[in-house]
């Protein structure tokens, strides 16, 4: 997006100061500045894949938006690639970002605090510093929170010991501690959730990558995947992939055969299905059920289900005005959630508000997604698709998507591990732009 | 992260609803309009209605109003409308009007299980709308509905392959005791493909219809629940329910498909 325009549609909006019509909407913004310094406030909620595209973008639209971005971690560690530090893969400093981009070139007014609360009548936000902030517009990226009450067992303190490791930092290098520190021989436990939940492939990605741990380090250990669902991301690639690197170290019980976990003992790392089967873990990985980011609650911009019911053309909240949603945290099916989406989402909503705060229509919207998944080191496999509002609702664009061939040689599995290192380069170069 | 941050209450959450006044008006008045043409605009729930107007407070479905995956979509339904002392539920219909064949399945319900509240998976082709209608021992008739919005995603793809042997592995779990005149949930599961005879194989030969159609639990000798399954039931039947027994018994259960196969499952029930 370029800046002529941008001086053009605020001379107009100058020019629109005479007619009554621009009164009210003036009363609402009081702070966008007319003949001051800025082109109205935008503040930013969470600092990963959504919120610092959007901060980043806004700018990028136009640089006299003023962009406060609130986000506690100083430090970012992404989801994506997080399973290949489990594999033993990666490092996790090189899944870390940091926001001296966003600062020093973009003017991105970073302030490491948590949102505690959010007036949407007086469009304030308040911080865990005390300060409140208030906005013309507000985006909230704040990713999912566990549903801690879902699964009978599960709370904060059992994920100490059976980590969920969906957020990436602390929890995943529990996982990893656990994983080097169990004997040859034992069973990792996978407790994958029902749908929606963040990164549908996530799950069958991670049994994937501890599986090659083990075929390098604990050849006689196994990966059990307790499904709460019947059919999974790129299920039959998956499936393939694991019998050809792995062989049966690998084993997957779906919803249909008792395979949904409905009760957690993680003092004893064992697991209760539905139908009451048991089943013991030396390393037991339980990803919960999950819901949008309770600061959503707090904005009251979520549902009855627990996530963000969006306007499709500018991921405006469709509860609460000037309050735009993004990512994990939204209802965006068939866009899945994925940093991806996180990051596509949010360039479209700096464009609508950019728009928006020079009472501009937003642009046409539409995204893209690859999903990416390793199955072992030099063998990927990805998912695309293209989407668009049609008949008021986000759809898939048919035909422009697909999933990698059933039947490929290796040398293309290798290509697309290739590709995905590729992608993860540019996105995160995309949203934060500096490494720790 | 800690809850400890929410110091402030319902504030927002009534300001959300000053400011969706508009807005509010139209989702409580639309559902309303929609429904009674939901259920208007399908023959099969008309001829259960047979002219009558139903309740329309009472029955509530519980569905998600967004599904990833339209095959096995799960629903709830529950009674507590008012009806006389000496009346009961005894039957409810659900129905997916926009599925080539919109029957889901018929619960038959008696002095055992006159306290419904049922949940099942359901096969959903698109977007469309879920009706439920009841019917009660002394003629009364309940209805309501629910649109569900399917959205398929090719990150969900589903692999059709997976092949299930029909009436194998049932599964059923029920505590063995129970006080008299209490509510005891049950929940069962069978393997089967419930083919609907609408599909197509890899070479292009249609696949026949092949599906449970009775699910029978018996107590002693009395009927305590049974239910008529349709195609638009997903593959592997799930059905959870609860039932309000008054004497110890053998729990039969069993289950029939079209081609006479039958499974049974049987547990003891202790009743103090
Ligand atoms: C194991 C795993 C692998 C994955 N792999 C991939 C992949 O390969 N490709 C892909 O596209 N996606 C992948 N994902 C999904 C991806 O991580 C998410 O979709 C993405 O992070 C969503 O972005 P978001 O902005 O919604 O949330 P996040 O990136 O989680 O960012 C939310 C941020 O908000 C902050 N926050 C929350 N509440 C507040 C508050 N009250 N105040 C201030 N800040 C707050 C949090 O600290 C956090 O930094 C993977 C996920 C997992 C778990």
């Amino acid at each position: 997006m370029s800046q002529p325009w941008n001086r053009l549609s605020r001379r107009q909006l100058l020019k629109g100061l005479g007619g009554a019509s621009a009164l009210p909407l003036l009363g609402a913004m009081p702070s966008l500045a007319i003949g001051g310094q800025h082109a109205g406030h935008v503040v930013v909620v969470g600092g990963g894949f959504g919120g610092a595209t959007a901060a980043k973008y806004l700018k990028r639209a136009n640089p006299a938006i003023k962009v406060t971005l609130v986000e506690p971690a100083e430090v970012f560690y992404t989801c994506p690639f997080s399973n290949l530090f489990l594999g033993g893969l990666r490092d996790m400093r090189s899944i870390a970002h940091n926001y001296d981009e966003l600062r020093q070139r973009y003017g991105v007014d970073v302030i490491h605090a948590l949102a505690e609360d959010i007036d949407a009548d007086a469009h304030k936000v308040r911080l865990s510093t005390g300060d409140t902030l208030r906005y013309d517009r507000l985006v909230l990226s704040p990713g999912v929170d566990m549903r801690w009450d879902a699964l009978d067992g599960y709370d904060e303190a059992a994920a100490e010991k059976a980590p969920h490791a969906w957020k990436a930092g602390h929890q995943t290098t529990l996982l990893k501690q656990q994983l080097e520190a169990m004997e040859d021989g034992g069973t990792f436990i996978i407790v994958a959730p029902d749908n929606p939940y963040r990164c549908p492939p996530g799950p069958y990605e991670r049994a994937g990558m501890v599986a090659h741990y083990f075929k390098e380090h604990k050849p006689n250990s196994k990966v059990l995947i307790l499904d709460a669902k019947d059919n999974f991301s790129k299920q039959g690639l998956f499936t393939a992939g694991w019998q050809r690197l792995y062989g049966d170290r690998i084993e997957w019980v779906g919803l249909s055969n008792d395979g949904r976990v409905t009760r957690v003992d993680a003092d004893n790392l064992e697991v209760e299905t539905e139908f009451g089967t048991r089943h013991r873990a030396d390393v037991l990985n339980v990803i919960p059920p999950q819901k949008a980011g309770w600061i959503a609650d707090r904005a009251g911009v979520t549902d009855s289900s627990g996530w963000v019911p969006v306007k499709p053309d500018t991921f405006e909240s469709q509860q609460v005005s000037d309050i735009y949603v993004v990512g994990d945290a939204t209802v965006a099916a068939p866009m899945p959630k994925s940093g991806f989406c996180a990051n596509a989402q949010a360039k479209v909503v700096a464009a609508a508000i950019a728009s928006s705060l020079e009472q501009q229509p937003a642009p046409t919207a539409y995204w893209a997604n690859t999903c990416y998944s390793l199955v072992g080191p030099n063998y990927g496999i990805s998912v695309a698709g293209v989407y668009r509002v049609t008949d008021g609702a986000i759809a898939e664009v048919p035909g422009a998507g697909g999933v990698s061939p059933a039947d490929a040689p290796d040398t293309v599995r290798a290509l697309e591990a290739e590709y995905a290192v590729g992608w993860y380069n540019a996105i995160c170069q995309d949203t934060w732009g500096t490494q720790v | 992260m800690s809850h400890s941050y929410r110091i402030k209450t319902a504030l927002s959450r009534r300001k959300v609803l000053q400011h969706g006044a508009a807005g509010l008006g139209l989702i409580l008045l639309s559902p309303f309009a929609w429904a009674s043409e939901a259920w208007q605009q399908l023959d099969a729930a008309k001829q259960i209605l047979n002219g009558a107007t139903p309740i329309t407070q009472g029955l509530t479905l519980d569905l998600p109003h967004v599904s990833e995956d339209g095959s096995a979509v799960p629903l709830g339904i529950q009674f507590n409308g008012d009806l006389a002392d000496d009346d009961y539920l005894t039957d409810i219909h659900l129905f997916a009007a926009g599925n080539p064949q919109p029957e889901i399945a018929t619960f038959r319900l008696n002095e055992l299980s006159r306290y419904p509240d049922i949940a099942t998976r359901v096969r959903l082709n698109e977007t469309q709308h879920v009706v439920a209608i009841a019917k009660s021992h002394q003629g009364q008739t309940f209805a309501v509905s629910q649109e569900v919005r399917i959205t398929v995603s090719g990150c969900l793809m589903r692999s059709e392959d997976s092949q299930t042997e029909p009436l194998t592995n049932p599964r059923v779990s029920v505590n063995q005791q129970v006080a008299a005149g209490d509510s005891l949930e049950v929940r069962t599961l069978i393997n089967h493909p419930m083919e609907t005879g609408l599909r197509e194989d890899s070479s292009g030969e249609r696949l026949p219809r092949h599906i449970i159609e009775q699910f029978t639990v018996r107590l002693g000798d009395e009927v305590a629940f049974e239910a008529e399954l349709h195609q638009s039931i997903s593959a592997n039947p799930y059905l959870r329910f609860h039932l309000t027994p008054h004497q110890s018994g053998e729990l039969v259960f069993e289950w029939q498909d079209d081609q006479d196969n039958q499974a049974r499952h049987t547990s003891e029930l202790s009743v103090s």
